[in-house]
């Protein structure tokens, strides 16, 4: 009889969700291993996408039913490249997928960028998300931001940066972080988008959203018109727009936030500090602006590591193909680069899975061990899905009343609890 | 009779969705089968199957990109969908409040005015409320069987009146 085919996928984000997912559909009989380094599954779901965007997080309900009714494994606390190395990994399987996601925040690209208080969206991300191996601590970001890139991740950073506690019900923000963030948060803040409205590349749902916040008062000096015949998301962003504009909070105003269309960042200024940032106009002539800031935070897409990827050299995106030797393959921003929605990586992993499943007689010659063939110690440290459970339980039972769930943010207090390793003391799951 | 499932899809929980719906009715006995819009042909349709669409929104009310060959043939070829019956069955996210379940109104609009009649209310999930789609959408189709039924026996009664002996 044939041994099983086994298949293992770097990363437990959309991307390696949505490839095995394809993979078991097109290999029922297969066994597949979803890594992940973390002792939690879902990658960004978790910790990308915003800790007040819970129906955006419910994408997860469906990524469960890979664990909980496809028999698909989860192997959590494993990191390749220091449990276990790559070639370890490519000679237990006949298959390795790579959907590690991108690990880096872009450089924007201007002088300045280097400056202490400049700080990058994907940081901010991870800690207002309880994100367990994220540095601690807020950064401190003054009274005035910059925040340079008009993207959904820019105005996630805003979004957080403009609301007050009350308007985290239900979400599962790392309250401590919070709370930090509030004692002394930003006045005004600056929202640099180097498109124009109508290019600019936001849902327009996304700045909508901003004007249910209370006590901001939004400005903006730049057009904002287009055209009738300008696709339809250009005329909701325009008209998303113009209503937060049109918002009034009086004398309840807590913050100040300045929209710029059509800018792009020249230089980050300061004597050591962040002290302003001077924009040029993309489109016309107008002088040059040049806005003070306490801190910047960029939010300009994400990057490729620039370092030797395991033996494979500096990786760059490929819109072609996913295949990266014999049996080795990559899905998601890995391959593509960071582009696209959640849902667009479903689509990207159909296409790696036919690639898979177009090469899969030459790899099913081998007869390779699979999960079970990787050392003792690897598998004593893997977190499985129950032992997830374990955890997802934990932090749901510590919520606050008006929070979905309470996120550890320290990993070694996760596999604990995973491991069931954890004496419970007086200060209660959480502390560290 | 065949119950046929269609669904159109983004982030795949309309595939989920279908899936879970089609394993209830064959668990029910009855011949079911599921297909992704993206591959299904307007040519495929037939005037005596029922058919059940589960369909999502994306980007301003739009139906997701794999249902959008599907939606632009109905449109252009303007099949005469006359005695098609067929269930719609709605996935979208009140957070987009101006969009909410756009997709599936537009696609149930495009087939009731090629002349297909849609049997029961259009069902819809919300993936704010993190309930589990499979679930609500097996509920909604036992919901809409029921109605069928109550359609047919009215039938019966208009055609028979209410004479105790026919």
């Amino acid at each position: 009889m044939d041994t099983p085919l086994s298949i293992a996928v770097i990363g437990s984000g959309p991307s390696g969700c949505y490839i095995a997912q394809s993979l078991r559909r097109s290999f029922p009989q297969s066994e597949i291993t979803i890594y992940d380094r973390l002792a939690s599954p879902y990658g960004l779901v978790r910790y990308g996408v915003a800790p007040d965007h819970q129906s955006t997080k419910s994408i997860q309900s469906q990524f469960a039913r890979l664990f909980e009714r496809e028999d698909v494994r989860f192997a959590g606390n494993i990191e390749v490249g220091r449990d276990i190395s790559l070639d370890q990994l490519r000679n237990a399987h006949n298959i390795v997928v790579l959907a590690a996601g991108l690990p880096e925040d872009r450089t924007v690209g201007v002088p300045g960028e280097n400056l202490p208080e400049v700080y990058r969206a994907g940081r901010l991300t991870r800690l207002f998300n309880a994100h367990p191996l994220e540095q601690t601590g807020v950064p401190n970001l003054g009274k005035s931001v910059a925040i340079i890139g008009g993207g959904n991740v820019s105005i996630d950073v805003l979004r957080m940066l403009i609301k007050q506690p009350e308007d985290f019900v239900n979400s599962d923000i790392d309250d401590a972080v919070l709370a930090d963030y509030v004692r002394a948060p930003a006045g005004r803040i600056d929202f640099i988008c180097r498109s124009t409205i109508t290019n600019a590349p936001s849902d327009p749902v996304m700045l909508s959203e901003l004007g249910r916040i209370r006590g901001v008062r939004f400005s903006c000096s730049d057009p904002i018109d287009v055209a009738e015949d300008a696709p339809r998301a250009a005329l909701a962003r325009a008209k998303a727009v113009a209503g937060l504009l049109e918002i009034d909070p009086g004398t309840e105003t807590r913050v100040e936030v300045a929209l710029h269309f059509g800018w792009a960042p020249v230089s980050i200024n300061g004597d050591g500090h962040v002290r302003n940032v001077e924009l040029r106009s993309v489109n016309d002539v107008r002088p040059n602006l040049h806005l003070d800031a306490d801190s910047v935070v960029t939010a300009v897409g994400f990057d490729y590591d620039s370092g030797d990827w395991h033996g494979l050299g500096a990786l760059k995106a490929n819109l072609e193909t996913g295949v990266m030797d014999l049996g080795l393959y990559r899905t998601g921003w890995i391959k593509r680069g960071s582009r696209g929605t959640i849902a667009e990586n479903r689509s990207c992993a159909k296409a790696v899975a036919e690639e898979i499943v177009a090469g899969v007689d030459t790899l099913k010659q081998q007869t390779k061990p699979g999960y079970g063939g990787l050392p003792e110690e690897v598998r004593a440290r893997a977190i499985d899905y129950s032992a997830w459970k374990r955890v997802d339980s934990a932090e749901t039972d510590a919520a606050p009343a008006d929070r979905s769930r309470r996120k550890f943010p320290s990993h070694e207090h996760m596999v604990a609890i995973a491991h069931n390793n954890f004496v419970q003391t007086s200060a209660g799951p959480g502390a560290n | 009779m065949k119950i046929q499932v269609l669904f159109g899809t983004e982030s795949g929980n309309a595939e989920v969705a279908a899936e879970d719906l089609a394993q209830s009715v064959r668990n029910d006995g009855q011949e079911v089968e599921v297909q992704d819009l993206s591959s299904f042909s307007i040519a495929e349709l037939q005037h005596d199957s029922m058919y059940v669409f589960l369909c999502s929104t994306y980007g301003e009310g739009d139906l997701p990109n794999t249902a959008l060959p599907f939606y632009a043939d109905l449109s252009v070829v303007r099949p005469d969908l006359s005695g098609m019956r067929y269930a719609m069955f709605g996935l979208g996210d009140t957070f987009y409040t101006e969009t909410y379940g756009h997709g599936a109104t537009k696609l149930d609009d495009k087939l009731t005015e090629l002349g297909a009649q849609r049997v029961g209310k259009i069902g819809r999930y919300d993936a704010s409320t993190w309930e589990p789609v499979g679930e609500c959408a097996v509920a909604w189709f036992a919901g809409v069987l029921e109605d069928v039924s109550a359609v047919r026996w009215l039938q019966r009664i208009g055609q028979h009146g209410l004479d105790p002996a026919a």
